[in-house]
């Protein structure tokens, strides 16, 4: 039994969690079995391609984009947005 | 007849006093910045140049992208997080002139269906208070119900809009899969994934519907359907066979209800009845969850704390957690399809037994729900937690339209009638539901 409400995971509750999900995985697994072979449906790829366009305009804001990466690095001497490769989220080095 | 400057105070008001303890809005949009949009809406109303959705006060679930808005999904992960485009499902409200009001509370990334998990609290239920309002869309269902908004946009995988519009007690729509865009969404299982409307009535839950619906091209998976004509929703079909589902609810006063209001339309409208059955009903869920932990795994490795500040296992919660190391554990271990190819093909075959019902009725009825919510911060068992999806999942996992149509109460909880159609005759299952909604 668990209650659902958020609240922050300590170690030893994560692995549990990590058990009982493995567990419970495992559960479904089996009882599915009970199904049987299933014929795998077809594909038909062509049916599904997109027709050829120019595309559209990205009308994305940049400076809310990188305001919402805060642990990425500019290039020496550059400041925030301002650098040649503003396009480009640089992400910190060792830190994942 | 009120303005939608006058509504708009009545809305903001009653959430000033009422938000705090129902907690179905995570974010309010500047209030001089909706007092003057609201004001350009009255003025093209006034010059008959207002769109479809002027003078319709819509709230969004907080996984949807709003220019400007926090779409958090009701995460720490998330909580800085600033949309910087709208997601087409928006482009296209903005479009017809609704007015968008705020970014509403969830199940932390869609995870649960109980609206607990949210990292900010969970939401209470307006209709029932006191019980779970049922999730993911949990804020979504609740503001309609409490009266802060007209409408609101919900997204459903496996139960997500169904489950709260029944215990909040107001009308959701899961529309066909890829009927409309996604684009925009932050995905739970994308190959189940759809958003919705939530509304008071069918025909504002329709409206906004038909203003979403459609083909996009930033939505790989979205296909061109027919459009919903609003103008049909009041035509009571003719020879119409429903199917009842062979299903049997834990609680039977659940199965009473739906039985009297079939009684009902059989009575009124001359509708038959045909009993439906599914084969291994019972291994929806079962079928649902290891496609969903998969999905989810593989979805949330962007937030790894380089795009978006913060590394999603280090901040989320339990539910959350469960589904990412589930899903990593039998991604690890899929060797011989015993996991995600397996559900893969129990969804196929549930789909199949979908395709043969819809070939001899035209639409299946059955609760939302087969059990009553339970308290908020009730300890419930995680396979008890799952089996609330068990009546709505099918038809995620075969792609086609349902919704929640509110019935009555038991004991003070609203219930709600689940109706589902094949894939792509949405209008079909509005104009069916719009013919119960009349009955009452």
């Amino acid at each position: 039994m668990s209650d659902f409400l958020f609240h922050e995971v300590s170690e030893k509750e994560r692995e549990q969690i990590k058990k009982q999900a493995k567990q419970i995985m495992d559960d479904f697994s089996s009882k599915l079995s009970k199904i049987g072979k299933v014929k795998e449906p077809l594909i038909e790829r062509d049916l599904c391609m997109r027709d050829e366009s120019e595309g559209t305009q990205c009308d994305f804001s940049r400076e809310i984009m990188f305001e919402n990466a805060p642990n990425t690095l500019y290039p020496k001497g550059h400041e925030k947005g301002t650098s040649k490769n503003k396009d480009f989220i640089i992400a910190e080095k060792k830190k994942w | 007849m009120v303005t939608t400057q006058q509504k708009l105070k009545i809305y903001l008001e009653r959430i000033k006093k009422q938000n705090k303890k129902i907690n179905a809005f995570l974010e309010i949009r500047n209030e001089n910045e909706l007092i003057r949009e609201a004001k350009d809406i009255d003025k093209k109303i006034k010059e008959g140049k207002g769109g479809k959705l002027a003078g319709k006060i819509i709230g969004i679930k907080a996984n949807i992208n709003v220019k400007g808005l926090n779409a958090s999904c009701a995460s720490k992960v998330l909580k800085n997080y600033i949309s910087p485009y709208d997601a087409t499902v928006i482009k296209k409200i903005k479009q017809e002139d609704g007015l968008i009001i705020g970014m509403c509370n969830m199940d932390e990334f869609a995870c649960g269906s109980s609206g607990e998990t949210s990292a900010f609290g969970p939401t209470q239920n307006p209709s029932a208070p006191g019980f779970v309002t049922g999730g993911s869309s949990s804020g979504s269902a609740a503001a309609v119900s409490a009266n802060f908004c007209d409408m609101s946009l919900g997204s459903d995988t496996g139960c997500s809009i169904r489950v709260p519009s029944s215990f909040c007690g107001v009308v959701g729509v899961k529309p066909t899969y890829s009927s409309v865009s996604r684009y925009g969404l932050c995905d739970l299982s994308m190959s189940l994934d759809q958003i919705g409307p939530l509304a008071k009535n069918i025909l504002n839950a329709s409206l906004l519907l038909s203003v979403i619906y459609g083909k996009d091209e930033n939505d790989s998976i979205s296909q061109n359907s027919k459009k919903i004509d609003l103008k049909n929703l009041e035509k009571v079909p003719k020879n119409l066979v429903i199917g009842v589902l062979d299903f049997e609810s834990k609680d039977k006063r659940i199965d009473d209800l739906i039985s009297e209001k079939i009684k009902k339309s059989v009575e009124k409208y001359g509708w038959k009845i045909k009993k439906i059955k599914i084969n291994h009903l019972d291994l929806a869920v079962e079928t649902y969850y290891p496609l969903v932990y998969v999905e989810f795994f593989s979805g949330t490795r962007r937030f790894d704390g380089r795009r978006y500040g913060k590394k999603i296992e280090d901040f989320c919660g339990p539910e959350v957690l469960r589904r990412i190391l589930g899903g990593s554990e039998i991604t690890k271990a899929e060797y011989g399809g015993r996991y995600y190819y397996k559900s893969l093909m129990a969804k196929e075959f549930f789909s199949k037994e979908l395709a043969k019902a819809f070939e001899k009725v035209d639409c299946i009825v059955s609760p939302v729900c087969p059990k009553l919510p339970h308290k908020i911060g009730k300890s419930i068992s995680i396979e008890d937690m799952y089996a609330y999806d068990a009546l709505t999942i099918p038809y995620n996992l075969y792609g086609n339209c349902a919704l929640s149509l509110p019935v009555g109460k038991i004991e003070g909880i609203p219930v709600g009638m689940q109706i589902a159609c094949d894939k792509f005759e949405d209008e079909k299952l509005l104009q069916i539901a719009r013919s119960f909604e009349k009955l009452s």
